[in-house]
């Protein structure tokens, strides 16, 4: 049958492409290996020429709206902008690994044109290897329920979900659905800029840490040989530059646009690209030691790090697109049946790397035979057995050749060289980034567990053990306490990596002529600076909200800021060519110390700040979040904010905010005010501070028994008045009907300080109402005395009374009816009143009596007295035309998080002077 | 002893601490019948969102409340009082842990993930019934 309007031939010359790119990266793979270059050099450009022309195609869809093409289905829709059709190509996993196989080729692309080494055609025997495994993805075959690839042509007639639907038999579906005029469209959280310039910066470093992997394998088969050094350390340092910029864009995109409430959540998908960032600065260093040694140090670690750098690539990816991680993470992909796929994929390389550490052909085929057994073992069913089986054998290979891979020297370098404090540093960074794997990995650990709960449940009742039955359990799940689980492990480490930091540079390489003295004397300068910062931290800060280990970081931080600053000024002033490093010290060093401390001083100032009558019964109540009416003006903070209006723009609801200057508010002896439903009178004239709590003390004096004229005189406490209007503020809320509106922040940029603002909800549907406009009532129990706010009317039950025999006939009852009213007062905007709703009771059944209080817009209804408890049971309705409206919002300050920013470019302009200066050396040398 | 022995003793011990530290500050994840069993024990609890019960979210008298019902995976129902303002989406939530503890019959959560069919637009089906296919 032939489908009208649809472009299956479009599809099957993707599929080819698909397939022709495939086919050649196996080619260039095998002819890179057997030395082969005429045929590796025309299958790798057949490859990249086949990639580009997929990516085009691609594109070319996307632009004329093919819908019948259920990727651009899923990603675009007729309203999305053209500018975002990047973002919404790389939306999906399909546009995802293009996107790491469009920077593969590039790179390997720049490997292959480069001059002539003997490391040219290995690495480019690994860099096509890679992009076989990444095409593969993209193949879409199906081995009965195993699926290779996931087709980024597929027709949505061919999806497997809708194989066999009646639509899929007619013609005409194209033009006879209105469905497939328009397409699902990509997420609106993703519509924005940093979904265009994020993931390719990201996938770029994913892409550049494959360099070094690659010259590392390649130096494992040639060891005597240790030239590979040099360019694997130049791309090293390229990755650093390229994947720390991605990593800290998704930080800023989180900050700017996201409602995550900060730049950094150790969110399992945000921790996969940091563990491989750190592993990647560790494998630098050491290169940067060993590239021109004579006699090598912990050569082992110089040639592993690379290569577990690009493993944890491919285990992020892994866990961040196989599902696996499931519910731990935000924003990781659901399963959609690759994670065999992407499970072989890891563990292949796995094996080949730790094969390649054992020398000779022997050992190297020794350890793939062992993993095929594994794989055998997994394939009968025991997966985590043999994964893990796998593991051990790696592990094991990995230890004989960090015993006997390698050459060792005698002597130890010394403990004032240069060397050993960078290699310490490199150190930590790995035991810094094994923690933050461990923790994401919680739901891979469990299933690795999971084989073995019978056996760790006997020993929990042998040893009466409580840590077997947990381990029996395998119900570990991350904790929630972001200083548990990872600041307490976190902060010595980066105490201590920065301190390395701050004194290495110092050192001379091979230390010699150094006396801890002389160090000493050269490091004062930056002691005493960094002494002052700590003592104008716990100056500003104080000690309630500083603690030790926290000051002692900051401090270790600014250290490493000072100390490399000061070195660049003293020895390096205009010499461009040796700046890079210090400056992306510096730069790292002020992007802990902005990270640190914006988000150890968040100063979350939306918190209650007056005696509202709401907070009384709510002992739970997380008081971060503040309800504002329309109108209201509240102090927050320095600042008093209102809620000014709303207005709909586009896709989203706006919400302006507008802050305050906030002007002193002086209170005289004898003043009376409330504060948490509490009543206090000053005791001598002052000027109110930001919260009650600090002036209680001193300046006040609680009144147990207040009088009448007390009662009376009484008014809210509050920490100021507004002034001046300042500046406005948008939050605002995204529309999306498919897939629930998303809030997004607003901020505002300051030099040291930002202040950010945030809907926590807010209206965006029209009120809910009968056809005279009242809402629906809600229910509520009172007891004579009570009080209760209702929008911005506060209702008090004052008494209850019988309705004596005289009334009864003006309110037409009758004379056997037990007959009660509600004494109730309204105060509010519109004054004060007295109302008196009825209970009535007729023949022992209740009578509904609907009272209305005119003006206020409120009716109640009495639905049950319980003359015990004196309580009443009664539904409020209130009329829209008195309703105002609301949001719930969230505000915080961020100091010095502009220290962050800065820190962030600074490294990455250092890295990339370091790069460039060593590229230019390189080739002097060379040529 | 040698210098690099000691490195590696003490890398070999940072990874032991690590391991101990990542187990430790661990919660578990459960089912409510374990949870309710173990009050004043945080847990994680993952589910669904019980759509024929009310999501209750009344801001004006506390923003910061919501209440819903859950079902987890063993199919056990209770009522959740999540201490933070309704999260959007959370009706068309595919699925739902939430973090805290019991009292009494109640699950007080202090924190919540959810699983939205909007992340990354990976789950949407075409869906299509036959009379869909007549018009």
């Amino acid at each position: 049958m032939e489908y009208l309007n649809e472009w299956t031939e479009v599809a099957q010359i993707g599929h080819a492409l698909v397939a022709l790119a495939f086919s050649a990266a196996a080619v260039a793979t095998v002819a890179f290996a057997r030395k082969w270059s005429q045929l590796g050099k025309w299958a790798f450009w057949t490859h990249s020429a086949s990639l580009m022309a997929i990516i085009a195609l691609i594109f070319v869809l996307f632009a004329s709206h093919r819908y019948e093409f259920q990727y651009i289905w899923k990603h675009l829709n007729n309203q999305m902008p053209m500018r975002f059709i990047l973002s919404a190509f790389w939306g999906g996993q399909e546009g995802g690994f293009l996107l790491w196989m469009f920077w593969n080729t590039v790179l390997a692309a720049v490997v292959l044109l480069a001059k002539d080494s003997v490391w040219k055609m290995p690495v480019m025997a690994w860099l096509s290897g890679i992009a076989l495994f990444l095409t593969s993805m993209l193949l879409g075959v199906y081995f009965g329920d195993f699926m290779l690839g996931m087709d980024p042509f597929l027709l949505l007639r061919e999806a497997p979900e809708n194989l066999g639907l009646p639509w899929t038999q007619r013609s005409d579906y194209l033009t006879a659905f209105p469905l497939f005029q328009d397409g699902k469209g990509l997420n609106p959280l993703l519509q924005n800029y940093w979904m265009t310039i994020h993931p390719p910066t990201l996938f770029l470093g994913f892409a550049a840490t494959t360099v070094p992997f690659a010259y590392a394998m390649a130096g494992l088969r040639r060891r005597e040989d240790r030239s590979w050094m040099k360019p694997a350390l130049r791309w090293s340092f390229f990755g650093v530059g390229i994947l720390g910029t991605g990593i800290l864009m998704g930080g800023a995109w989180a900050y700017e646009a996201l409602s995550f409430g900060g730049f950094w959540a150790w969110d399992p998908v945000e921790n996969a690209s940091l563990v491989p960032w750190l592993t990647l600065v560790a494998a630098a260093h050491l290169l940067l030691i060993n590239r021109n040694r004579k006699e090598p140090t912990a050569l082992f670690s110089t040639y592993y790090l690379p290569i577990i750098t690009y493993l944890l690539v491919v285990y992020s990816t892994f866990l961040t697109k196989s599902g696996i991680l499931g519910d731990t993470s935000v924003h990781s992909f659901v399963d959609s049946g690759i994670l065999p796929q992407l499970l072989a994929f890891l563990l292949t390389y796995t094996a080949l790397a730790h094969g390649a550490l054992l020398p000779g052909i022997r050992g190297y085929f020794g350890v793939v035979g062992l993993w095929a057994i594994a794989v055998v073992v997994m394939l009968k069913g025991y997966a985590a057995e043999g994964v893990l089986l796998g593991l051990a054998l790696s592990t094991a290979a990995g230890w004989w050749a960090f015993r006997n891979g390698f050459e060792k020297r005698k002597e130890e370098d010394s403990l004032a060289s240069r060397e050993f404090w960078m290699f310490a540093g490199s150190l930590l960074l790995v035991v810094a980034a094994l923690h933050i794997t461990f923790q994401t990995s919680i739901p891979v650990l469990n299933k690795f567990l999971a084989p073995f709960s019978d056996m760790f449940a006997r020993l929990g009742e042998q040893w009466n053990s409580e840590v077997f039955r947990r381990l029996a359990a395998h119900d570990f799940a991350p904790g929630t306490d972001m200083d548990a689980t990872y600041h307490r492990v976190q902060i010595p480490l980066a105490f201590l990596i920065t301190f390395f930091m701050a004194v290495a540079q110092w050192l001379p390489y091979r230390g010699k002529g150094v006396t801890w003295g002389g160090l000493f004397k050269k490091l004062r300068v930056s002691l005493v600076a960094t002494l002052i910062v700590g003592l104008l931290l716990v100056v500003i800060y104080g000690w309630n909200r500083m603690s030790i280990p926290l000051l002692l970081l900051l401090m270790s931080t600014a250290f490493a800021v000072f100390a490399n600053a000061h070195y660049l000024v003293a020895f390096l002033r205009g010499k461009w060519d040796a700046m890079g490093p210090s400056i992306a010290h510096v730069g790292f060093g002020m992007l802990l110390f902005g990270a640190v401390l914006s988000t150890s001083q968040k100063d979350i100032i939306s918190q209650n700040q007056i005696g509202d009558i709401r907070s009384l019964s709510e002992e739970l109540d997380n008081r971060e979040d503040l309800l504002m009416l329309q109108g209201d003006t509240l102090p927050m903070g320095p600042y008093f904010v209102q809620f000014a209006r709303k207005y709909t723009e586009g896709i989203h609801v706006k919400f302006d905010m507008v802050y305050f200057e906030k002007e002193e508010k002086r209170y005289r002896q004898g003043d009376v005010v409330f504060f948490d439903g509490m009543m206090f009178e000053a005791l001598e004239d002052h000027v109110a501070s930001h919260r009650f709590e600090e002036d209680l003390e001193a300046l006040w004096r609680f009144i147990p028994m207040p009088n009448k004229r007390q009662a009376d005189a009484a008014q809210i406490w509050v920490s100021g008045v507004a002034g001046k209007p300042l500046f406005t503020l948008s939050p605002r809320i995204q529309l999306n009907e498919q897939m629930g509106n998303a809030p997004e922040p607003d901020t505002r940029h300051g030099v040291f300080r930002d202040l950010y603002t945030h809907i926590k909800w807010g209206r965006v549907t029209p009120l809910e109402t009968d056809e005279e406009g009242w809402l629906g009532g809600r229910s509520s129990s009172m007891a004579v005395g009570d009080s209760m706010l209702i929008g911005t009317t506060l209702l008090t039950f004052d008494s209850l009374r019988a309705i004596p025999m005289e009334e009864r006939p003006d309110r037409g009852l009758l004379d056997g009816d037990l007959a009660l009213a509600a004494c109730i007062t309204l105060d509010g905007k519109r004054g004060t009143s007295t109302h008196q709703p009825l209970y009535i009771v007729r023949d022992s059944l209740i009578i509904p009596d609907l009272y209305e209080a005119e003006d206020w817009g409120l009716k109640f209804r009495i639905d049950k007295f319980d003359p015990q408890l004196g309580q009443l049971d009664w539904t409020i309705w209130e009329h829209e035309s008195v309703k105002q409206d609301f949001v719930v919002m969230q505000a915080a300050i961020f100091p010095m998080i502009n220290v962050l920013w800065l820190g962030c470019i600074l490294m990455a302009v250092g890295t990339f002077m370091a790069v460039r200066s060593r590229w230019k050396r390189d080739r002097r040398a060379a040529g | 002893m040698k210098r690099s022995h000691i490195i590696l003793l003490l890398l070999i011990a940072a990874c032991v601490a690590t391991v101990i530290s990542t187990f430790s500050s661990s919660s578990r994840s459960v089912g409510f019948s374990v949870a309710q069993a173990d009050p004043g024990e945080e847990f994680k609890v993952s589910g669904t969102l019980v759509r024929e019960e009310p999501v209750i979210y009344d801001p004006e008298s506390n923003p910061n409340l919501t209440v819903f019902f859950m079902q987890d995976r063993e199919g056990v129902i209770r009522r959740v009082e999540l201490l933070q303002p309704k999260p959007t989406g959370l009706e068309n939530s595919e699925s739902v842990d939430v973090y805290g503890r019991f009292e009494g019959e109640t699950f007080h959560a202090t924190e919540m993930l959810m699983k939205c069919p909007s992340k990354y637009n990976e789950h949407n089906h075409v869906m299509m019934d036959s009379t869909a296919a007549e018009v």
